[in-house]
């Protein structure tokens, strides 16, 4: 079977500046992906490309066959900061991607109605973001991005703002909801852990130019439950992936002195 | 519903009660400081200051609104400065949004009007009333020509920032959804816009009062500026004072029907 996602020979510059270089990448459907790698090593630009908001300066992003050259209703992207609309409630919110398809029946405000359900927001479709907590907030934006029904999930740290207890539960919402529609995902992390409990496959970038370093299959069980984190295995691919960035990041430290 | 949802909907109950007890309470202050103001008012016309040449008592001031409603006087004067500033304003606020979008949308409409918008808003306009007068006559025309020239700014400018300043962000949200640049107008441009918009037109209100008064002043046959400078011309300290101060309440009641409409219209940014 085709690839969901194929990148090949991706490049981006802004300017002077190597944002990404080369990167090569086959995504089957309904894998989940996880991108970790330094700050600045391209992971946001990397997203923005797949989802069409920026375009590449190079090579190509092909989702089923056919090229990205702009946004669609077939990705929906989950940003870092839940850009909800003020002025909107909850429901207005989630159902924005539909509107802007020109597509607002019963069948999508039913559809709406059970996603928020899904991410836990049931009774809360009257309310406006400023009412919610920055976890439900960001449950909004899941939802918004769900409420198309993508193909792909690009999400670019969509969990960092969140506390810490906050963060786990959000981590198991979102596999919960993974297993139950198994959509491919782009998760963008700066969390090991995180990268680790979610993804099949963590896709490690280093910076400078900004490029895929290596691609690490997770070959742990599913479904996953928290206590996962304290096993061996888990640990290993932990410290693992971490022995990946820190040399990057020592390697930065180098290239900067010089 | 967890822990952190209850507390949401705590919250929310919360702000909505709080507000109800917490109204009456400003509420009152305000009237205290205000009927405390009249009182000292009230003993300083009667007790320091006894020429009723320079200083009117609140209680004169009162008894002669009262004989001005009476004989029919004061509304015939408020009907006329309502009429011009209500036109006026109208335009005015018609015209400042319309040239604030094609100045937000159109960057060569902006490099040719900004310095004229720039330029006029700090210019004291009201300085040309004599000159209104004289092009239209003192009828209603030349006062409701100032209040254009003193509300048209402040709508323009606030249009154009408003649009201008949109979250950069809001907009990438909604273009991820493959939205037009049309539908990125209507739906994240212009209800971010609101606010602002809304806060130059509550600007405008006090400044097209003003310039109705004093264009009056400049010459009409009626309203409430008439008022005030035939009063001053006969030294009649209690009906200048009724004047001023039936301006006053109407500035006061225009910009607190104002604040309630925000509140109605953008209860976001009230936070
Ligand atoms: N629009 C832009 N114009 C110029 N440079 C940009 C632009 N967007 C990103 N860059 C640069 O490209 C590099 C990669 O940025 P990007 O935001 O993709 O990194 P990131 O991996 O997401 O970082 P972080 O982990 O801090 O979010 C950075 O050096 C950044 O300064
Ligand atoms: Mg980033």
């Amino acid at each position: 079977m085709a690839p969901k996602l194929q990148i090949s020979r991706l490049g981006k510059s802004f300017g002077e500046l190597q944002a990404l270089r080369d990167i090569n990448l086959a995504i089957e459907r309904g894998e989940f992906i996880a991108v970790v790698g330094p700050s600045g090593c391209g992971k946001t630009t990397f997203l923005r490309i797949v989802a069409g908001l920026e375009p590449a300066s190079s090579g190509e992003v092909e989702l089923d066959g056919r090229a990205v050259k702009r946004p669609g209703g077939d990705r929906g992207f989950v940003f870092q900061t839940d850009n909800l609309l003020p002025w909107r409630t909850v429901f207005a919110n989630a159902i924005i991607g539909r509107e802007v398809a020109g597509r607002v029946g019963p069948a999508e405000r039913r559809r709406t109605l059970e996603l928020l359900k899904l991410v836990g927001l049931e009774g809360f479709e009257n309310y406006h973001p400023r009412q919610l907590s920055g976890g439900m907030r960001q449950r909004v934006n899941l939802a918004r991005a769900l409420a198309i029904d993508p193909q792909v999930l690009l999400m670019d740290e969509p969990f960092s703002s969140l506390d810490a207890q906050t963060r786990e539960i959000m981590q198991t919402e979102l596999m919960r909801i993974w297993e139950a529609g198994r959509k491919t995902v782009l998760f963008v992390t700066h969390q090991i852990d995180e990268a680790v409990f979610l993804a099949d496959r963590v896709l490690v970038f280093a910076r400078r130019p900004g490029r895929l370093r290596e691609s690490v299959a997770i070959e742990l069980a599913r479904p996953r439950t928290l206590a996962i984190k304290r096993t061996a295995e888990f640990v290993r691919y932990v410290d693992h992936i971490w022995r990946l960035i820190e040399d990057d990041v020592r390697a930065s430290v180098i290239e900067e002195k010089v | 519903m967890s822990g952190v949802e209850r507390w949401a909907v705590q919250r929310a109950a919360g702000s909505r009660l709080g507000w109800r007890i917490g109204f009456p309470r400003l509420y009152l202050a305000g009237a205290l400081s205000v009927l405390g103001g009249l009182l000292l008012w009230e003993l300083a016309s009667r007790f320091v200051v006894a020429n009723a040449l320079f200083l009117a008592a609140p209680s004169q001031i009162f008894a002669a609104i009262a004989a001005l409603a009476k004989s029919g006087e004061l509304w015939q004067h408020m009907s006329i400065s309502a009429i011009e500033f209500a036109i006026g304003y109208a335009i005015a606020s018609l015209l400042g949004v319309i040239i604030g979008f094609a100045m937000a949308e159109s960057a060569v409409m902006k490099r040719v009007l900004q310095p004229w918008i720039s330029g006029l808003y700090a210019t004291p306009t009201i300085a040309l009333a004599p000159l209104f007068i004289l092009w239209l006559g003192i009828g209603i025309w030349s006062k409701v020509l100032v209040v254009i020239f003193l509300v048209l700014f402040p709508v323009t400018i606030n249009t154009e920032a408003g649009l201008r300043t949109t979250s950069e962000r809001l907009i990438e949200m909604l273009r991820s959804f493959g939205a037009t640049p049309r539908q990125i107008f209507f739906k994240v441009s212009l209800p971010s816009a609101v606010p602002f918009i809304l806060a130059g037109l509550k600007l405008g209100i006090g400044r097209g009062l003003i310039g109705v008064v004093v264009a009056e002043l400049f010459g009409s046959r009626a309203g409430l500026g008439r008022l005030i400078a035939q009063s001053a011309d006969a030294f009649n300290m209690p009906d200048l004072f009724a004047g001023v101060i039936v301006l006053a309440a109407a500035g006061i009641a225009l910009t607190a029907g104002f604040g309630w409409l925000e509140n109605r219209l953008v209860p976001w940014t009230k936070d």
